[in-house]
Order: structure tokens, then sequence, then C-alpha cells
């Protein structure tokens, strides 16, 4: 089977040659199976954002080789990379990024409208990942009528609706209380064990990084540990993860 | 120290302080520019021929100060906003809100005091630009016109301090009594889109009941010009209401409408583009509607204008057939004629006596004689003649002076002809192919004869004298529409140009979210382009109504406001267009990356 990130010697430098220059990452490699739900940890300004920038096209690494569903995205033009964005990718931020002037259902069907997908074909897609995300009462309404919790859960379905091939999360907790968090990673593991989406997850909070499969950790632009959460229940593999991130940090 | 970082503040922001201060200055000058006329009695009383035009100018004063307020009311909302998040901070971190209150009021006002200096003296300059171009290069003749007019200065001075001291203190009172926390979040807030169907049916049925009111009043001021002193006053009103109305409701309407074919609105970046008029659309209906009514107003100012110019042509070209009559023509003047290309001559000779001033025959027969006629409906027929119709030789006689011509003209044979005793003289008639591209050696020709023959400057009936004497009466009316037409273009273009950048800022994160989730770039301008094109369109198409309805006020004064309009409308749409470009230009700038 074709892995869906297959990185191979990525490095990124800030600045140009002849300015002050900054080495976020160096010397990356690391690969995710399909179907598989990995964490990025590490501390702030350990590259994180960087990395996760450079998989989803949004940014070019320096040199290295990024593979996305077996495509090498390095080599793609600007058109090429939207619409790569556009198909095979799905985008969860911090902040929401959701359009204040489109309702919930009109912000979910974005991504299918921009690939041109036939009218009749949008509404039950929209429908059915909003059922599976408990969005249905709340379709009609915009988003500044809607809480945190809800916006997220939105924007989740936004990244889902047209089966990218992974979702990429960037602290999709970061701005969301606990149970709201929660709330969020338990649709994410439902989406990921039920339809075998895969999902690669940016977050400094452990409790958020408990609900992956596997975690690595990153520090000072360098993948420094692995965590594999195999057979342990939830509850255990949060103690792991609190227990390395204690190690790992000094 | 609060100070200078407020000052750091301002410039991070260089470029939208740059945008707010650039619309404020436009706002000051064209201000000023439209007083420089409005209030120069001398100049309304020497340049029209109409009563009411002091009266109409008045009303003109009035709609561009409403204008005007509105305007500056949405600068200084930008200014705010651009604030209060950084004030908001300031105050969070401990200032005092006095202080902070003090600090947007001498903000506020120091801009205000300075866009208004800087823009009267714009004003000035582009006062005396507007008006030498006209003046020079289109003939015109107009008095009492001054770039520089002192009252118009003081008055735009006082009319933008009290305004600016007005918004200082609405600004400094806002933000003494705004919770931090909702300074903080002001960013985050987006206009609420709360929309009531029925009330959204009133106003499209209030706005079409309003627009017909105004409508009518304008077609029975045509009709009837002892109806303006009522019926200014009630069109205003209703036609800005009536836009105003037309647009909030109708517009959205037909985006909602657009919005529910899903095979239309699901398509592509389409719904984006409809949601993000919606919302601009609420949020810019009144900016809108003062486009639109300034849109009017100023095409309808360079369409009138043209249309007393094109009146001045055909009044001249309708009572003289010949573009010039020279008598006894000398070397001056036939050099003269020789230097025109396109002509063709017509002699006569003639002899005056006391009874009769005789013609020969033969001339008419070789070279026949060509006259306008008026009909009833004030259109000039060209009469080609022959010896059988007796107001020939009238009309030839006409382009002698009336106290030297005999009382009765005619034909005789060269014989006869020759036997006369009178003085034997020769009238040379020219006709070109345009009286106007020659109208400088027209003028000269005919200055050489009135100075030959003073009696031809009492007289004044060959065409350059008809021309001149037409010119010197319409000039002023067409002085005014160009100079308004300009005037308006320049203020209403600032105004939405002003808008639709002031908002950019917000847009920002929306294209670059789109962006991220895979829009093609092209994509992007295109919705730009589209959304833009739409703002610039929905003005443009009421304007252009309430333009060709206007125009029937005018029918006392011009014959057929309606003829050529298409020039007039073609230089408009090509500014307009040029308008649109740079905005759209200056707004992907600032949008995309
Ligand atoms: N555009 C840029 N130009 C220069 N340096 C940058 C740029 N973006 C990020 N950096 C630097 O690269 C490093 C990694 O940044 P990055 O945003 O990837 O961190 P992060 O792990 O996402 O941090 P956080 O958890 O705070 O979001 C930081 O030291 C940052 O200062
Ligand atoms: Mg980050």
């Amino acid at each position: 089977m074709t892995k869906i990130v297959e990185v191979k010697n990525i490095e990124k430098i800030y600045g140009k040659a002849n300015e002050k220059q900054f080495k976020a990452l160096s010397d990356v490699n690391f690969e995710v199976q399909p179907g598989e739900f990995v964490g990025i940890m590490g501390a702030s300004g350990s590259g994180k954002t960087t990395l996760l920038n450079i998989l989803s096209t949004l940014d070019t690494a320096t040199s290295g080789e990024v593979k996305i569903a077996g495509e090498d995205i390095t080599k793609l033009k600007n058109n090429e990379m939207a619409d790569f964005r556009a198909n095979k990718i799905g985008f969860i931020f911090q902040d929401f990024n959701l359009l204040e002037n489109l309702t919930a259902y009109e912000n979910i069907a974005l991504p299918l409208a921009l690939q041109n997908t036939s009218p009749k074909k949008i509404k039950p897609a929209v429908d059915s990942i909003s059922a599976k995300l408990g969005l249905t009462e709340i379709l009609n309404h915009y988003p500044t009528e809607l809480s945190g919790g809800q916006k997220q859960r939105v924007a989740a379905a936004r990244a889902l609706v047209h089966n990218p091939s992974i979702i990429f999360g960037d602290e999709p907790t970061g701005a969301l209380d606990s149970k709201s968090a929660r709330a969020l990673m338990d649709t994410m593991t439902k989406v990921n064990k039920e339809d075998n989406v895969s999902i690669l997850l940016v977050t400094h909070d452990p409790f958020s990084a408990s609900f992956c499969d596997r975690i690595l950790f990153i520090k000072d632009g360098e993948i420094g540990q692995e965590l594999k959460k195999e057979e342990h229940s939830r509850g255990e593999f949060y103690q792991e993860i609190l227990d390395s991130l204690g190690t790992f940090a000094e | 120290m609060l100070n200078k970082l407020a000052i750091g503040g301002i410039k991070h922001r260089l470029r939208d302080y740059s945008v707010l201060f650039s619309g404020l200055m436009i706002a000051a000058s064209i201000f000023y520019m439209f007083l420089s006329l409005a209030l120069n009695k001398a100049f309304l009383k020497s340049n029209s021929p109409a009563q009411a035009t002091a009266f109409i100018f008045g009303f003109g004063i009035v709609l561009l100060a409403i204008i005007t307020i509105v305007y500056i009311n949405y600068a200084n909302k930008f200014l705010l906003s651009m604030r209060q998040k950084e004030y908001g901070m300031f105050m969070m971190l401990g200032a005092k809100s006095s202080k902070i209150s003090k600090m947007i009021f001498v903000e506020t006002f120091a801009i205000g005091a300075i866009a208004t200096a800087v823009g009267s003296l714009i004003g000035i300059g582009i006062t005396g630009f507007v008006g030498d171009l006209l003046i020079k290069n289109m003939d015109m003749q107009v008095s009492h016109f001054n770039s520089f007019y002192l009252p118009a200065l003081l008055w735009t001075f006082v009319f933008f301090i009290v305004i600016f001291i007005f918004s200082a203190l609405r600004n400094s009172i806002s933000l003494r009594f705004t919770k931090v926390m909702t300074l903080l979040n002001m960013d985050s807030q987006p206009t609420k889109l709360k929309r009531n169907n029925a009330w959204t049916i009133i106003q499209s049925i209030l706005g079409v009941i309003l627009l017909a009111i105004g409508y009518w009043c304008m077609v029975k001021m045509g009709k009837d010009a002892t109806f303006i002193f009522l019926g200014v006053p009630v069109a205003l009103f209703t036609i800005v209401a009536g836009t105003y109305f037309v647009i909030n409701s109708l517009t959205t309407t037909i985006i909602n409408l657009l919005k529910r074919n899903t095979s239309f609105s699901q398509k592509g970046l389409n719904n984006f583009t409809l949601s993000q008029l919606n919302f601009r659309i609420a949020d810019y209906t009144k900016i809108l509607s003062m486009v639109s009514i300034m849109f009017a107003l100023a095409l309808g100012a360079i369409t009138v204008g043209l249309g007393f110019r094109q009146q001045i042509d055909t009044v001249a070209n309708g009572q003289n057939y010949y573009d010039a009559s020279i008598r006894n023509i000398n070397n001056k003047e036939q050099n003269l004629v020789d230097k025109i290309d396109h002509k063709k001559l017509t002699v006569y000779e003639f002899k005056n006596t006391k009874k009769f001033t005789y013609y020969r025959n033969s001339d008419l027969e070789s070279q026949g004689f060509t006259y306008n006629k008026f009909s009833k409906s004030m259109i000039s027929k060209e009469v080609p003649t022959h010896k059988s119709n007796p107001s020939v030789a009238f009309q030839l006689q006409n382009t002698i002076p009336v106290d030297e011509a005999a009382p009765q003209a005619k034909f005789v044979s060269d014989a006869k002809f020759d036997s006369l005793s009178g003085k034997p003289e020769t009238m040379t008639f020219v006709k070109t192919d345009s009286f106007k591209n020659n109208l400088s050696t027209f003028k000269k020709i005919s200055e050489i004869q009135a100075a030959r023959y003073p009696a031809y400057k009492q007289f004044g009936g060959d065409k350059y004298s008809v021309y001149k004497n037409i010119n010197s009466f319409f000039s002023g009316l067409e002085f005014m529409g160009f100079f308004l037409g300009i005037a308006f273009l320049a203020m209403l273009a600032s105004c939405l140009m002003f808008k639709i950048l002031s908002g950019a800022a917000g847009d920002v994160k929306r294209y670059n979210m789109l962006y991220k989730i895979g829009t093609r770039q092209r994509s992007l301008r295109q919705t730009i382009n589209k959304e833009i094109a739409v703002l610039f369109s929905v003005p443009a198409v009421l304007g252009i109504v309430h333009v060709l309805v206007g125009l029937q006020m005018f029918k006392p004064l011009l014959y057929k406001p309606y003829m050529h309009i298409e020039v007039p409308f073609l230089i408009f749409f090509v500014l307009y267009l040029g308008y649109y470009f740079i905005t759209r230009y200056l707004y992907k700038k600032i949008v995309l990356k």
C-alpha cells in the first residue's frame, strides 16, 4: 500500500541567503500509513507549524522530498498546488477559519463547490458528514451564532466533506475548553476508525495527543522521539505522553 | 510615551492612513470646487440665462453637504476601527480612559484639519486647472470665474472644521464608554445579517413609488418651469430616498434569488461571491445610494453640458447654410479661404441701388444657392434653390446689413446688370465640411469683414457672429455642466474607492483561507473582479436611469436633450471603467499576496 505521507530529509531555512538565516527544520524524516492517526508534539517554536505548512503545500521546503499519497509535492506548480490542496487535503486550524459570511452549511459545501461537484451531489455529502458530526441542527447558522466547539466541528466537517487523503490539523483544540476539545477529538477518532481517514495533528496538549495512534516529538527542528499507543488505553497513553514530555524537555 | 506609541501605530498602518487621508482631501477639494461656483453670485448671474440657477445651486450645496457628511462619517469609522484595538490594548495595560479619549480627539481633529487645508489647496489648483482646460479647449466664454474664491475657501474650512470637531468628539466619547473587552474584540464582530422579508417587500415597493414621484416631478419641471421651486426639493428627497430603498431591498432580493438557484450558486466560488456581496450591500447601502446619486449628477451634468455645446452648433448651423459670406473678398481673406481644405465657393455679383439690390441671373443658374429654413419643429432644413423660388433673392440679400440694403432684391440678365449704374460688388459664400473645425479661420474672416465694413459689427448676420452670440449665451451653462460633472465624478469615485479599500483589510483573512483550502489564484482574482464589478454597476445602472429621466427637465433649455447622448455616456463609461480598474487593482494588492 502507498504511504500517505513520506517525508525524506527535509530542511527549512527562513531568511534569504544574504540576510540573517534561521534553520527551522533540519533533516526531518517520517512516514504516515493509510488510516493512521499521528500526532506531532513539541515546544513552542520547535517547528511544528513550519512542518505542517510544508506538508500541506502552503510553504516549500528548502531541500528534501515530500510525498503525499504517492505524489511528490515539492515539484508542483502554483495551480497544481491549489488543486492538490482542494482535492487531497483537509484542514482544521486553531482559529476556526470559517467564513463569517457563509452559513455552516455553505462553509462545509465550499470544498465541493471548488471542485465543481454537481449541486445534486453536494447536498447529500454535506448532510451525511453533518449528521456524523452532530451538526444537522445548526447548518443554517452563521459562524457568529455558533460556540467555539461547534465552529471547530464545522471546520472538521469542511475538512472531511470531500474525502481527502489526509486531514491536517494545527492545534485544532487550542482554542477550545476541555469538554469541546474532548468532543472534537472523539469525532476525529470516530472518522479515523470508521472511515479510515488518515490524520496528522499538531498539538502541545497531551490530552488531545492521547487520542493518536503514534506521536512524534519534535525539538529545535528535529524529530527526537516517537511514542506508540499500541495496546495501551487512552488513559495509560496520556500518562506515557506526560512522562516523555518531562524527559524530552530536559 | 503613550503619544510616541500612538504615532508608532500610525507608521505601521501607513497604507491605511494614506487611503484615509487622500479620501478626506478629495472630499475637501471637491467641496471647495463646488462652492467656488455655487457661492459666486456674479458668476451665476452672468453665466446663466435661467433665473432658477442660484436656487438650484443652493440645493446642490445641501446635497453635497449631506454626501460629504456621510463620507466623512465613513472615514471616521474607518479611523476608529483602525485605532480601537490599539487604544483598547493601552487601556488594558492601564492607560487612563480620559487620556486615551483625549488622544483620539487630537488625532481625529489633526487628521481632519490637515486634510482640509491640503484638500482646499488642491481644490484651488484643480478648479483653476479644470476651468482653464474647459475655457481654452472648448472655446467657452465665461466671466467672473475665479479659481481662488475666498468665500468658498472660508466656508469649506468652516464646514469641515465643524464636522471634524463633531467626529473627534464622537470618537473620544465612544472610546471612553466602550468596554475594553469590546474594543479588543472589535475585529471579530462582523455585521449581522438580519433579514425581514415583509420589510424587504415594503422597502422595494416604497422605493419604486418614491422614484416614480421623483421622476414625475422631473418630467413635470420640463413642461412647466414654475414647478421648479417645488419640484427640485421634492425630486431631490424622493429620488435619494427611493434609491436607498431600492438598493437596500431589490439588490439583496436578486442576490438571494441567485443564491437559491443552486445550480448557479453551488458552482465554484459563486456562493462565496454572492454571500460576500450580500454582506457588503447591507453594509454599503448608504454609500451605494450616494454614489448612484452622484453618478446621476455627474453624468447628467456632463450630458447637459455637451447638450448645450451641441445646441450651439445646431443653432449656428441651422441658421446659416454658408459658413462665411465675404463681401468684396480681399487678398488677406482670399489667403485665409485658400487654406481651408474641403470647401465650395459660390460667388455672387451684385449692385446696390436705392430701390433694388440686383443680382445676375446667370450666377444663380450656374451656381445655385442654398439656404436653411426652420420648420415648425425647430428642425432646420436645407433648401436648394432656383430662380422660381421667390425667397432666394431675399435670402441672398440677407447677407447685406439692413440699413444698407435696398428694399427689394432682383435677378436680372447679364446685359441689364452691366448697364446698371450702381457700384459692382461681390459676395463670396464659403461652405466647408465642418464649420467647427475651421472655426479659427472664420473668426479671422469675420473680424476682417467687421473692420472693413463696420456695419457688420452691428448686423452680425454671418455664421461666426451667430455662433459667437449663442456661444456666449450657452457657454456658462456648458461650463457649469462640465465642471460639476468632473467634480461629482471625482467625488463619487473617491467615495466608492474609499469604502471598498477601507474594508479590504478585513477581507485579507477570508481570501487567505480560501487560498489555503485550495482555491486557485485565478479564481480568487475572478471573484474579486466580479464582486467589485457588481458594486460599481449597481449605482451605475440606477444613475443612468436617473439621468435618462432627468434630461426631461432640460426640455425648455435644450430642444433635443437626447440627441447624441451616446457621446457623454461613452466618455463617462470610460472614466468610470478606469476607476473600476484602479480600485480593483488596489484592492487585489491589499487582499492577495
Ligand atoms: N516566516 C518566518 N520567518 C522567519 N522565521 C520563522 C518564520 N516562521 C517561523 N519562524 C521561526 O521558525 C521557528 C519554528 O516556528 P513554528 O511556527 O514552526 O513553531 P511552532 O512549533 O509551530 O510553535 P508554536 O507551538 O508556538 O505554534 C520559530 O523559531 C520561528 O521563530
Ligand atoms: Mg504553530
